[in-house]
């Protein structure tokens, strides 16, 4: 048997003859945290639900979707039973209180009482939630719904994680906590599927990124090698217009790429001191020089511009 | 945490049990408010029948007026609890609540999902008619015999409405539209359908109409209980009730297994 937890092969899905997922291929191994990033609309969604069977996927015979060794389309329970799932929209039980909503979830995988208190009362603590226990929902912040509905996620101790822009709302606080808190459940060998808008988290997290627009597939890999691979090191943003030309005729002296956008001018290049050197040029709050990121990749391979589906 | 214990996911009996698990802790919840009405509803009505109606309608078919009346209660109310679970209640954990959302992630299936909440409005069902049954006892108006069964057609009642409702809610896009059910169908039931006066009384062309509404025969099996009036008609009700509800379930669960399953 494979170590794969999920398998993926020319998965598609159209959605009233629109295409949402066109000819999507992946594996995710155990314990590893798969990322999934791409504009509103790009099918992030739509490839989570699929895997959990919420959605499913269009009828070929070459498509293949296996997600611990089971196909969601037959056999959805045995999938959500290991599974636990954030969705990207909260939905907890509002007529309930933070206790009750996770107790009635217990019974839905069928913990034994004495259990399922012990586990719920675990969790609201792991979930920095302890004393929320009597709450009404209406009276949690965002941050405390989302970790109400992680801890959800993981009462039937899941092996697979389905996190759908797990910290998309929140402050950095909480954004860390769920960081560190998803890193925790990664060490003890549940595998993690995310999607974010988050570079930074896709950074933090993934060992494998997935890049996705308009259903299709731009790039795969691990986040540094992606890094190294696709864009420059270091990039310079220029802000005043008024240094635009100067700026342009350094990169095109030094053979450095350039891209301009609303709100500036980008220098990339592989040298530091050659950055450096122009930005001596330059009034302090009119530049900023920094390490090149994912984000820069994104916008690189995705494009500046919105589409039809943002 | 360990991840190495054999998991299997819940067996259906306990999977249709968590759905109307968690439909009986919200419900519950507010048990002042949800559990009050469904006691003081038959009060109201014997107080307004007793003291007005009843002087000028002394007898329906050879039975007292508030007896016949009242037994048709026993139904209504199962009737329109159920109906209610399952056409605002179901179009707002599906629409806005995002309820359903959630416990598909668990491990339920839409089949089992929709048919917990039948069940819990059948639930519902006997409850209510429970609670006027208990209404009634006190009065005199109904002795407590085999008419312990009451419950049980509630509950059959309920059933069959939130089958039904469940397929008007699959065609249900703003949850107004709920009006046109409710005075356009539910409504006119309760007039037709053997509550306030027999079937019988109704002009030639109406009768059909009145056997093909499903109350009709939640009626007939209510009133046989009460007045241990047994006649072999009453198989034809449990048939039409069966298939009526069997039909629309199956039918409703599968428009709404569209909007859930994408």
């Amino acid at each position: 048997m494979s170590s794969s937890v999920i398998e993926v092969e020319n998965l598609n899905k159209t959605f009233k003859s629109i295409p949402a997922v066109v000819n999507i291929g992946f594996k995710v191994e155990k314990a590893g945290c798969f990322g999934f990033l791409g504009p509103n609309g790009a099918g992030k969604t739509t490839i989570m639900k699929m895997i959990y069977g919420k959605c499913l996927r269009d009828n070929n015979q070459n498509s293949k979707l296996k997600v611990f060794g089971i196909d969601p389309g037959r056999n959805e329970l045995d999938i959500k039973y290991k599974t636990g799932v954030v969705p990207q929209d909260n939905n907890l039980d509002e007529q309930l209180d933070v206790f009750t909503n996770l107790w009635v979830y217990a019974k839905f995988y069928r913990l034994p009482p004495e259990e399922a208190v012990t586990r719920i009362k675990e969790l609201l603590t792991f979930m920095e939630l302890a004393e929320k226990q009597k709450a009404k929902i209406k009276e949690l912040s965002g941050g405390m719904k989302r970790r109400l509905v992680l801890a959800r996620a993981l009462l039937n101790k899941p092996r697979l994680l389905i996190l759908d822009e797990p910290t998309t709302g929140l402050d950095p606080q909480v954004r860390h906590l769920i960081w560190q808190k998803i890193n925790q459940l990664k060490k003890q060998g549940t595998t993690i599927l995310l999607t974010t808008h988050y570079m930074e988290e896709a950074f933090q997290l993934c060992d494998e990124i997935f890049i996705l627009d308009f259903g299709r597939k731009i790039m795969s890999g691990r986040p540094a090698v992606l890094l190294e691979q696709h864009i420059e090191k270091y990039v310079l943003i220029i802000f005043d217009k008024n240094n635009f030309q100067a700026a342009e005729k350094t990169a095109e002296h030094n053979n450095l790429r350039q891209e301009e956008s609303n709100d500036g001018l980008r220098l990339y290049g592989n040298s530091l001191e050659q950055l450096k050197a122009f930005a001596r040029k330059l009034n302090m709050y009119e530049y900023y020089l920094r390490q090149s990121n994912l984000e820069d990749l994104f916008l690189k391979i995705t494009g500046r511009n919105i589409n039809e589906l943002q | 945490m360990n991840y190495s214990k054999p998991q299997s996911f819940p067996p259906l009996v306990h999977r249709l049990y968590s759905v109307w698990y968690r439909h009986f802790r919200v419900y519950v919840k507010n048990i002042f408010s949800n559990g009050l009405p469904p006691f003081l509803e038959p009060l109201i009505f014997l107080a307004g029948i007793g003291l007005g109606l009843n002087k000028y309608i002394e007898n329906m078919n050879g039975i007292p007026y508030i007896e016949f009346l009242a037994t048709g209660l026993l139904v209504v109310s199962a009737m329109f609890t159920a109906a209610f679970e399952c056409s605002f209640g179901t179009f707002l954990r599906l629409e806005f609540d995002k309820v359903y959302d959630g416990m598909l992630a668990a491990p339920l299936s839409v089949n089992n999902l929709l048919v917990g909440e039948i069940i819990w409005a059948g639930s519902k069902g006997f409850f209510f008619s429970l609670a006027v049954f208990l209404v009634l006892i006190p009065f005199g108006i109904i002795t407590v015999h085999i008419s312990l069964l009451t419950p049980l057609i509630g509950f059959i009642t309920g059933i069959m409405f939130a089958s039904f409702s469940l397929f008007i809610t699959s065609f249900v896009k703003d949850i107004n539209q709920f009006n046109f059910y409710f005075t356009g169908f539910l409504s006119p039931m309760f007039f037709f359908s053997g509550i306030v006066f027999p079937v019988t009384n109704l002009p030639e062309i109406i009768r059909p109409v009145a056997e093909i509404f499903p109350l009709t025969h939640s009626v007939r099996l209510v009133r046989a209980v009460c007045f241990i009036d047994f006649r072999p008609e009453l198989a034809a009700d449990l048939v039409y009730i069966a298939v009526f509800t069997f039909v629309f379930a199956y039918w409703g669960i599968k428009r709404l297994k569209k909007k859930l399953i994408q």
